[in-house]
Formats: structure tokens, C-alpha cells, sequence
């Protein structure tokens, strides 16, 4: 007997895959390079603000989003390879996949915030460190830029890997939100998977990540300007 | 013409690494250059792209016409054998394999080349929109090179 139970909220589903698509996007818009640089930046800075909702969300978001069930901490991982381990959402390895992604991504887009490409494009914190600092990080950059695109193919493989060895869907999950699991698994585990989010958390959350999104994208700056090379851009014309 | 000179300059570069001097001075002059261009490139983007309400028209063009100087000059004649090692204002990032892949930089150069001048006829005209779509296509030809023989920090 199966039953079907509410796993990924809402919120957790639309991160998720606003998440794949901007991260594509940024991919390409930066192999591309010319005007769409900027874009790459901007996509950088939407990045920011999904990473930032994910870390509050995984306090405060319902039970299969919240790190404190999944985080992949060393028994968990022990009582898994061992096969002992019960539970309906990410597994420890599954977790262990997680935290890598968002620690990877989080890395990515901070250098990414004081990289600059040498051509015409400086990310938004540019100004508050040394060029050849930046240029450092923007090496970073393109360098765990590699690490992610490892662990992204490592991820779509353990969802084909699932599909064709254990059998087990892991993208429908993850567009309806809901999952089938046997009765006496549900009844082993925790009982409340089902416990939702509420508004407030949802609204709270957003307005701490679109609060980090203002502030490095401009309300830093204003609040505790810089020299810029705006300035010197920007001077009228010489009379020599 | 244009295309021919650059080619030249870059064999003529390869046979004689002494015609531009010593290693060090090849890659000072060439890292001012960029840094040059590097200067101009950052006002139209402030002018063009960022702030186009502080658009001015003699200072972009002036711009324009500073970096299609700098794709003009010949840079070729800055990468003598040898100079993929050295300190010039800073260590070079320039990937030895710039000597093998002698083909391939000369399309890229060239591809600065016929946007830096593309730009600089734009740019005369004051057209902000042109200028802003051929400034991007002069970004893209810089990406070429870096990323055909630019050493990754």
C-alpha cells in the first residue's frame, strides 16, 4: 500500500528550477561574452537573491526543504552506506549532493560580485576591491566554474541512475511536489511531512533575499561610496 | 589591406623577435596598449551602456577613435618568440601555445581589428543604439583572443 504525501513546498520547487534555468542562462550568456555580459551579471545577481531565499528557506521552509532533515551529517551518511538508513526526502548522499551545489554556487557568485573580464564588465563589488584582487577572484571564477559543471552532470546522472536502476521518478517529485511512498515508510519517519510553510515565511524570506540582492547591487555603494572608475569614464571631454 | 598588414606583422613578428626590442619592453608596450584601450572601452560603456543620459558624442567618438588606433598599430609585431614568459608592468598571461596557434590569433586579431574600425565609424555617426550594438561585437572579438591565449588567473 502507497500513499501520497506533500514533499517539496512550493517555494523549494520554484527555486529549484528557476535555480537550473538562470544558472544555464548565466553559462551561456558568458561563453557568448560581448553585450551579454551584462546580462550574465544580472543573472549573477537573480542567482544571488535564489541562494540566499534557499539558506532561509532551509530554516524555516517546510519539513523536506529544512536542512536540519536532510543535512548529510556523518551518522546519517554511516547508517545510509550501510543501508540502515529510513526516510522519505533527500537522502544523506542526496544532502551531501545539496550542500555541495549551494557551497559551490554560493563561492561562484561571491567571486563572481568583484570579477571583472578585462573588456568592459565589472561585477558590482568591483570597486571595493584592487584590480589585481579581482582579477584573482575572477580566476576563482572561471576555475570552480569546472567544479560546478562537475557536480550539475554528477547530479542529472544520479537522477538517470535512479530512474533506470532503482526505478524511482525524482523529477516528477520535484514538478508536482508530491510523492508516493509505501504506508509503513510513512508511518517509520516523521510524521509531519505534511506540516506547510504559511505566508509569513514566504514573505519573510523574500524580503531578506531581495534586501542582499539591493545591497550588492547598488545599495552598498550608496550607502558607503567609493572611488569609481565611473568618475574617470564619465569626465567631459579634454581641451587637450 | 588592413588584414594583410596584421598578418605580415605577425610572421614578420615570429621570423625576428629582435625587430620590437627586448621580451620586457614587448610586453610593457603591449600591456599599455590594452590598458589604453582599456580606458576608452570603460567610457563608452559609461556613456553607451550604463549611464546613457551622460552620453557625449565627441567623447565617445574620441574613445572609438583611441581604440581602433590601438587595433591599428600592429600589436603583432608585440608577440616575438620568448614572450610568453616575462615581467612586463605585471608578470604576461600570454599562453605559450599563442606560438602554435599562429592561425587561429590571426582570425581573432583581425576580428578586433574590423569591429575596433566598424566602431569607430559608428561611433561618428552618434547613433547611441548602433554604437551600443557594434561596441558589443567589439567585446566579443576581445574575448576571442583572451579566450584563445590568455592564461586564466
Amino acid at each position: 500500500m502507497k500513499i501520497t504525501i506533500h514533499i517539496w513546498d512550493l517555494p523549494h520547487r520554484l527555486f529549484h528550477w528557476l535555480l537550473a534555468a538562470s544558472v544555464t542562462a548565466s553559462y551561456i550568456t558568458a561563453k557568448i561574452g560581448g553585450a551579454l555580459i551584462d546580462w550574465h551579471g544580472r543573472l549573477g545577481l537573480f542567482i544571488l537573491g535564489l541562494l540566499v531565499f534557499r539558506i532561509v528557506w532551509g530554516f524555516i521552509g517546510s519539513t523536506h526543504s529544512r536542512f536540519v532533515t536532510f543535512f548529510p551529517t556523518f551518522s546519517r551518511l554511516v547508517a545510509y552506506l550501510k543501508g540502515r538508513w529510513q526516510g522519505i526526502g533527500h537522502n544523506p548522499l542526496g544532502g551531501l549532493s545539496v550542500i555541495a551545489l549551494l557551497a559551490t554556487l554560493a563561492v561562484q557568485v561571491g567571486t563572481g560580485l568583484f570579477a571583472n573580464d578585462d573588456i568592459a564588465f565589472e561585477g558590482p563589488l568591483f570597486d571595493f576591491v584592487d584590480k589585481s584582487f579581482s582579477d584573482q577572484l575572477t580566476g576563482w571564477h572561471n576555475t570552480v566554474f569546472d567544479f560546478l559543471l562537475a557536480l550539475v552532470v554528477l547530479h542529472l546522472v544520479a537522477i538517470i541512475f535512479y530512474r533506470g536502476v532503482k526505478k524511482t521518478n525524482l523529477v516528477v517529485p520535484m514538478l508536482t511536489g508530491k510523492k508516493k511512498i509505501p504506508i509503513a515508510l510513512a508511518e517509520a519517519v516523521a510524521t509531519d511531512h505534511d506540516k506547510g510553510f504559511g505566508p509569513l515565511r514566504l514573505i519573510l524570506s523574500l524580503i531578506i533575499s531581495s534586501t542582499v540582492v539591493w545591497g550588492v547591487s547598488g545599495g552598498i555603494s550608496q550607502l558607503y561610496p567609493v572611488q569609481s572608475q565611473q568618475q574617470i569614464a564619465q569626465a567631459a571631454p579634454s581641451s587637450f | 589591406m588592413k588584414k594583410k598588414s596584421t598578418l605580415a606583422i605577425l610572421l614578420v613578428a615570429s621570423a625576428n623577435a629582435a625587430v620590437a626590442g627586448p621580451i620586457e619592453e614587448q610586453i610593457r608596450f603591449r600591456q599599455s596598449a590594452y590598458s589604453f584601450a582599456a580606458w576608452n572601452i570603460s567610457k563608452i560603456k559609461e556613456q553607451v551602456v550604463n549611464h546613457p543620459e551622460t552620453f557625449n558624442k565627441d567623447s565617445v567618438a574620441a574613445a572609438a577613435n583611441a581604440i581602433a588606433a590601438v587595433a591599428n598599430s600592429g600589436l603583432g609585431a608585440l608577440y616575438g618568440e620568448g614572450t610568453d614568459k616575462g615581467v612586463g608592468w605585471k608578470q604576461t598571461r600570454l599562453k605559450p601555445e599563442f606560438f602554435q596557434k599562429k592561425e587561429e590569433v590571426t582570425v581573432a586579431a583581425n576580428a578586433f581589428n574590423v569591429a575596433a574600425n566598424e566602431l569607430a565609424k559608428v561611433a561618428a555617426t552618434g547613433d547611441v543604439n548602433a554604437i551600443k550594438t557594434q561596441f558589443g561585437k567589439v567585446g566579443e572579438s576581445c574575448k576571442g583572443c583572451h579566450d584563445l591565449i590568455r592564461i586564466n588567473e
